[in-house]
């Protein structure tokens, strides 16, 4: 085995963990409501998570300024004064993690009001770490030898 | 290592060495720059429509980290407006030395202070109060303004670019950076150096200045304080200046041993960590503690972001090293293994630049039409909204840029482990769980 | 000096100075509104001076959140002040007078104390051609007529089991000898109304599904519906989107107390109340509709209720008041 056989075989292994295409588990789905306050410059829950498929109502309170709330990925959006609360409905047919964020300027630290949306699991997480892994099980091998065959030659 | 010599072309030796594309650019980015600062003082308030924020924050930094360092090096140093004024001023020219000479200080700058630690404090400075500053137009227009006329005062005061080499808190990181890039200002042949008399490259001749920088070419080895201003291409009498294509990192394969720039990168890995956290993440009480600066709340934040680059990134950095064999001191093993992050934090930035760049590109469209939010509507943008880019390869980006990074990181280490006899594995185990810990935070 | 030199030096001394003189020229010459939140100052300037029958042009800029523009009893469309951008309006004033303008969109727990006013002045143009705009200064309100004191309680001493329905009690009310005009209906409340329903032969229930039968009869579906408008725009954020005086602003009125005060001129003694709970029969009972405009016109006097007299139209009330009611009554089914 040469080193651009191993090469070629991690680089094959880092496909397959960038890009096969994962067992999905049946989920009946569900209709989800969550009920999010934003206040300058948070969202309360600012986290939640939702299966494939389930129908999503995110009902926005706003409780000092104007807020919206836009889902990356899905490409959608809501706005809701205060006292006037706004659903937004969707379907969460894209698996994987999505940041919200405010859109309608809220003040400075608009720019960074920002919530997450995970549909199912975080797909690019794991298979990020499992890149990362296999990265450093091709380096550590080698890490460790290369002071001896310095010494050596 | 294999090296292209872009200076062979004619086309781009003669741009190079003439001084007017030069001078043009030049003016074009000082305008740019003092309408920014101008747009900052007289502009709306609200950020994310004020020329201020938009094209420095948004416009100048995606350019900035996401092409000019990784592929020009020092490039932005090249065209950088502001130590202009005080360069003009020193050398009494914009153009080629003058027959009379102004009479300026022109004192040496004091031995202690040259190292890039003053760097090192002026971004830390600017890091602490970075939510302020990158959403505040008032903010951005003082700062941008105080580094012209530091500048220009240290001009007066000082030879050379001292504001440059030793205070611009963005000149320390580019450096830095600037290792990686695969573009080089480097001499072609040492002997001609070592015969060559006056050495008009650093010292200055009717063709043009000494360097700017206070390098002298033919010792260059590597980019990081290289401000690719040409002036050496121009006094150069032997034509001996080369700007080379190169491989990615070449700088890297011999490792630093100054702390100065061991601290550096540890303190460009953390501030991109803490930001990524702090200004990405879903955590509001985070932002407000950055953002309100003086409360008891920011100085908490203050002090973990100071402790997290100079304590605990740095400690668990040592504990790692402390074990491994090697014939060289700590200190020095310490800072000839930091190496390794400095492609690990230049992918960092660029991971967490990415996500803020795609989403808020788009106010660059309207910022360009009203520039001071005073209604305008100069090219017809004015009303584009604010609408997030590319989404969707936001997450497979970002994971390949870092894990890219790791993997260019891990490379590194081996090989700086390499050159002083030492294992890299603790080094690659700590770039690693950086890696998985702005994974998690990114992602 | 080579002559390079020169031009160049020429060039970028021009090329700096029209970067500095063009913006601030420009700058200078945009005579800009202000709006910031309450805390921040509101509106700057907020006085302006107008003429009768002068187009008035105002560019508004939001320095930070959304705001609102809207001039009070006036027909006009709210216009959205959003920060960073400008917006233009051009109002026309047919009578002399002080007109309030007022922020539209709630901009935080202070946000009615964005107020403003506009000074129109010159002699009133001939009454035939004015349009439907502000009154003549309004007729005395119903509650000063009626010597209601708006602030004594008016709890009701008797509330129904359950929601009383206008559809049942329309049927009963048809034969009953009850005073069917609007002066009894604003004058009263709803439970003197039951109270003197007391000499039938009905039930309690029943006397109170008449009740609600005359409070229906009072209203329009149409009215009904810009109450409810008014009330999502204006009202919901402390008393609730369900009238039960927990909208999102009830907590930090309760809190605020003085701290938020302190910075208003003037106002160092209010203290803030719980906004009131719409669907409390005991409370929304014991009022008449005059009672209500009352309290709505004058506000609640440094309790956090804002002054409505100079923003709402006398039918805008109304039809508010209307829209109050049906937290009490079932007007459906």
């Amino acid at each position: 085995m040469n080193s651009r056989f191993i090469l070629l075989l991690f680089v094959m292994a880092g496909l397959v963990v960038a890009f096969a295409p994962l067992p999905v588990q049946p989920i009946t789905p569900q209709e989800r409501t969550f009920r999010i306050d934003a206040r300058q410059y948070a969202y309360s829950p600012s986290e939640f998570k939702v299966n494939p498929g389930d129908k999503v109502n995110i009902q926005l309170v706003s409780t000092d300024v104007v807020h919206g709330l836009y889902v990356d990925g899905y490409d959608i959006s809501i706005e809701a004064d205060p006292g006037q609360t706004k659903t937004l409905s969707f379907v969460a047919d894209k698996p994987g993690s999505f940041r919200f964020r405010c859109n309608v300027t809220c003040g400075a630290m608009h720019p960074f009001m920002i919530g997450k949306l995970t549909v199912g699991t975080n797909n690019w997480l794991y298979r990020s770490i499992g890149l990362a892994v296999l990265a450093v099980i091709g380096f550590l091998p080698l890490s460790s030898f290369i002071p001896q065959t310095k010494n050596m030659d | 290592m294999s090296r292209f010599e872009l200076t062979r072309i004619p086309f781009i030796k003669n741009t190079l060495k003439s001084r007017y594309p030069q001078l043009a650019v030049f003016i074009v980015m000082l305008v740019g720059y003092i309408f920014a600062i101008l747009a900052g003082l007289i502009g709306t308030p609200v950020g994310s429509h004020n020329f201020s924020i938009v094209f420095v924050w948004i416009a100048w930094w995606a350019i900035l980290i996401l092409v000019a360092v990784p592929f020009f090096g020092r490039g932005w140093c090249a065209v950088c407006p502001i130590p202009l004024p005080g360069e003009w001023l020193q050398r009494g020219a914009v153009l080629s030395p003058p027959d009379k000479k102004p009479k300026w200080l022109n004192l040496r700058w004091p031995k202690f202070l040259r190292n890039i630690w003053m760097q090192n404090i002026s971004f830390l400075l600017l890091a602490l109060f970075s939510s302020v500053l990158l959403t505040t137009p008032n903010i951005t227009g003082i700062v941008l303004a105080a580094m012209l006329f530091a500048a220009i005062g240290l001009s007066t005061i000082f030879e050379r670019r001292a504001f440059c080499r030793y205070l611009c808190p963005v000149g320390g990181f580019i450096g830095l950076y600037s290792q990686t890039a695969p573009i080089e200002l480097r001499i072609k042949d040492k002997q001609i150096c070592v015969t060559c008399e006056g050495k008009p490259c650093y010292n200055g001749s009717a063709n043009g200045y000494g360097c700017p920088w206070d390098v002298f070419p033919g010792g260059l080895t590597k980019n990081t304080y290289c401000g690719l201003c040409m002036e050496c291409i121009r006094t150069c009498p032997h034509d001996n200046i080369a700007i080379n294509l190169r491989p990615f990192s070449a700088d890297l394969a011999k490792p630093s041993t100054r702390m100065d720039e061991a601290f550096k990168a540890f303190i460009m890995l953390g501030s991109a960590m803490i930001y990524a956290g702090v200004l990405l993440g879903p955590w509001g009480a985070f932002k407000d503690a950055a953002y309100n600066v003086g409360t008891s709340a920011w100085f908490i934040y203050a002090v973990i972001f100071l402790a997290i680059i100079f304590v605990i990134l740095p400690g668990f950095f040592t504990l790692g090293i402390l074990k491994t064999k090697g014939s060289l001191p700590l200190k020095q093993r310490f800072a000839s293994l930091a190496t390794a992050l400095i492609p690990l934090g230049l992918m960092f930035w660029v991971a967490f630049s990415l996500s803020f760049v795609l989403t808020n590109a788009s106010y660059i469209i309207a910022a360009f039409s009203d520039p001071l939010g005073l209604g305008w509507n100069l090219f017809g943008t004015a009303n584009a909204v604010w609408q997030p880019m590319l989404t969707f390869v936001l997450a497979p980006a970002q994971t390949l840029a870092l894990v890219g990074g790791l993997i260019w990181s891990a490379r590194t280490a081996q090989k700086a482990a390499n050159e002083i006899r030492t294992s890299s594995i603790s080094v690659i185990a700590f770039s690693f769980i950086l890696t998985l810990v702005m994974l998690w935070l990114l992602l | 000096m080579k002559r390079s030199e020169l031009i160049s030096r020429i060039l970028i001394t021009v090329a700096i100075v029209s970067v500095v003189g063009a913006p601030l020229y420009f700058w200078s010459h945009t005579p800009l509104i202000h709006v910031h939140i309450a805390e921040d100052g509101g509106w700057s300037p907020d006085v302006i001076k107008a003429n009768v029958n002068e187009p008035l042009n105002l560019k508004l800029t939001s320095d930070d959140v959304v705001h609102g523009f809207a001039v009070g009893q006036m027909d006009m469309q709210s216009v959205d002040v959003l920060p960073g951008k400008v917006a233009d309006v051009t109002l026309n004033f047919d009578k002399p007078g002080i007109y309030t303008f007022f922020c539209t969109r709630w901009c935080g727990i202070n946000h009615w104390r964005m107020r403003g006013t506009i000074e129109v002045s010159g002699s009133p143009a001939d009454p035939s051609t004015s349009s439907g705009q502000r009154p003549e200064p309004a007729s005395v309100p119903m509650y000063v007529t009626l010597g209601l004191d708006i602030d004594a309680p008016h709890d009701s001493p008797s509330i129904p089991f359950s929601q009383p329905s206008a559809i049942n009690g329309q049927q009963l009310a048809v034969n009953l000898p009850i005073d069917r005009s609007t002066e009894y209906y604003l004058g009263n409340s709803p439970y003197q109304v039951f109270d003197e329903l007391g000499s039938t032969s009905l039930t309690e229930i029943q006397r109170w599904n008449v009740v609600a039968s005359i409070w229906q009869s009072n209203t329009t579906p149409e009215s009904l519906a810009n109450g409810q408008h008014l009330f999502a725009q204006n009202c919901a954020a402390c008393h609730g989107e369900n009238g039960a005086g927990n909208g999102v602003f009830a907590d930090d009125l309760a809190a605020a107390d003085e701290s938020s005060m302190q910075t208003m001129a003037g106002s160092d003694n209010m203290t803030m109340q719980s906004p009131v709970d719409f669907t409390n029969p005991t409370r929304m009972l014991g009022a008449s509709p005059a009672l209500l405009q009352g309290k709505i016109l004058r506000g609640g006097m440094g309790t956090g209720m804002p002054m409505w007299g100079s923003i709402f139209t006398e039918e805008q009330i109304w039809d508010l008041i209307a829209y109050l009611y049906s937290f009490q009554f079932d007007y459906h089914n």
